[in-house]
């Protein structure tokens, strides 16, 4: 009987309204988080998907679970912010007070959802601003609260809890995705295609200052920089910074020397605080990482520092001709067939 | 946290090694899956260069089937049969890590070479950045005894970092403690869905 409530709504007879009052009178009042869960999703599905006319309706009520006891019941709705606000930028003025207020719950898991999604939400909030035929203070406030929200995860870098270090770099990559500029040899993952960047900015909004965002943007990468090289970093740490310094590169090519530099100097200064078995696990995720610029088109002015760094870290001279960037070799192939 | 990570423990064929430890795993009430990295499932055959080889979507029934009826001698004496009879009983068919869009806490491999799949396949696929896996790998070699031992292994491993209340925060210690015990060296890393 799990969907008869989705089966419901697409009989004319009750309307979607309805089933979703209904949905959520009964979250309010269930017990378990799984149950509520259960039925919070199948009311996101329909506010934001199937009638997304009523998202505005019932934005508040959805919220309001944010104070449930349960801790997934509250992730839940952190994911639903920013589906609501991805469907509609208007829901961007009631989602962000509530979002920095969750950043702030007793629960490290929650937190944790909320600093994975903020950046998500710069992304949107610079969408819904660069969209406005007019600023409006909404929007200044929206932007404030976020620029708030940012100076507090510069701050949860030097977190004692290594899980919100981690999630920390993780909104910095974000970060500077967000704020710096798409170029033709960008390679962006088919899904973040669509994302925003500020190339799509122009340049008189009334709210930002597009050449101050890029300085923030390189901030932001460079504040990763040094945290890839701070001595005591852990090496769970260290390997998502490294993967996030890699995204960049390959998604930002302004930065790939600088990510090659870092990881050359990495190489060579390992942090003497790591395990044996972290040392194996670094060094081949430096191998993997280092693969992966090899492949990209702009790794052609770097072979050398390359080639030399990923046959330290025992690649073959086979493996890394294989992923050189594409055209000269491929040629060499077919002469030699 | 007890019991609600969601496990994936990954060998190269879903057969053996990460079977032993979604059957015992599950036994201990874990929410646990088991997926193989391989292209496709490989079971031993006649001689060594003689694999039997089936494709992913193939039932562990059929493969049963098929074994009994080329030779129930040696398939039995092997535990080939044995095997999949188990694993008929806990699922219908082998499934490929690389194919399945669940997402876990924390993935297990058996095998170096699994591990590296695992990831490449995280680096090929879209991220989102929704939520973090733990990835750890042990090496087990692929036969019935070392997988009874793996199995062990995996289970007090996943039993240590579920006690845990805050995973990515203890993660590393934990790790750490488990290896000496075992004494035998642990892959980690983490990435995001």
């Amino acid at each position: 009987n799990k969907d008869v409530d989705l089966e419901k709504a697409s009989d004319p007879a009750t309307s979607t309204y309805d089933v979703v009052v209904e949905l959520l009178n009964n979250a309010a009042v269930m017990t378990k988080g799984a149950d509520k869960i259960v039925n919070l999703k199948k009311a996101q599905e329909l506010i934001v998907h199937k009638s997304s006319d009523l998202l505005d309706n019932f934005l508040d009520e959805m919220l309001a679970f944010q104070s449930d006891q349960s801790k997934d019941v509250k992730r839940f709705i952190v994911g639903f912010m920013e589906e609501a606000c991805k469907k509609d930028f208007e829901c961007l003025p009631k989602v962000m007070p509530s979002m920095v207020m969750l950043l702030g719950d007793d629960d490290i898991n929650v937190q944790k959802k909320v600093i994975l999604t903020v950046s998500s939400m710069f992304r949107l909030t610079l969408a819904w601003i660069s969209k406005a035929k007019q600023t409006r203070s909404e929007m200044k406030e929206v932007w404030m609260h976020l620029n708030e929200v940012k100076n507090l995860m510069y701050d949860l870098l030097e977190s004692a809890n290594d899980g919100i270090r981690t999630h920390a770099v993780k909104f910095l990559e974000g970060l500077t995705m967000t704020l710096s500029k798409k170029t033709q040899d960008s390679e962006i993952p088919k899904k973040n295609e669509e994302d925003f960047s500020i190339e799509q900015l122009p340049e008189s909004n009334g709210i930002v200052d597009v050449s101050a965002l890029e300085e923030e943007g390189r901030k932001a990468f460079s504040t990763m920089l040094q945290f890839q090289s701070s001595p005591h970093i852990s090496s769970i740490n260290l390997m998502t910074v490294m993967n996030s310094l890699a995204n960049i590169a390959k998604q930002r090519p302004e930065f790939f020397d600088q990510v090659v530099q870092s990881f050359e100097a990495l190489h060579v200064n390992l942090p003497p605080t790591l395990a044996k078995s972290q040392v194996s696990s670094v060094r081949k995720n430096l191998k993997t990482q280092m693969m992966g610029l090899l492949k990209h088109p702009a790794s052609v002015e770097f072979l050398p520092q390359i080639s030399t760094l990923l046959t330290d870290l025992g690649a073959s001279q086979s493996e890394i001709a294989k992923n050189s960037p594409k055209e000269t070799e491929s040629r060499k192939r077919k002469t030699f067939k | 946290m007890a019991h609600d990570l969601s496990i994936a423990v990954v060998c190269s064929s879903n057969q053996n090694r990460s079977m032993e430890a979604h059957s015992f795993l599950s036994k201990k009430g874990f929410n646990v899956q088991s997926f193989g990295t391989g292209n496709q499932v490989k079971l031993p055959g006649p001689a060594l260069d003689k694999p039997n080889i089936y494709d992913f979507g193939t039932s562990y029934d059929a493969m049963y089937r098929d074994l009994m009826q080329k030779d129930y001698e040696l398939y039995t004496q092997n535990g080939i049969l044995h095997m999949l009879d188990r694993n008929r009983r806990i699922k219908s068919n082998p499934e490929r890590f690389q194919s399945s869009n669940a997402k876990f806490d924390l993935i297990i491999t058996c095998e170096e070479r699994v591990y590296d799949q695992v990831l490449e396949d995280f680096e090929s696929k879209e991220q989102n950045n929704e939520q973090a896996v733990h990835i750890i790998n042990i090496d087990i070699q692929d036969n019935h005894e070392e997988a009874t031992i793996g199995a062990f292994m995996i289970c007090e491993l996943v039993t240590m970092l579920c006690v845990s209340e805050d995973l990515d925060n203890e993660v590393d210690e934990i790790l750490q403690r488990f290896e000496s015990k075992v004494n035998r060296p642990v892959l980690h890393t983490i990435q995001f869905y």
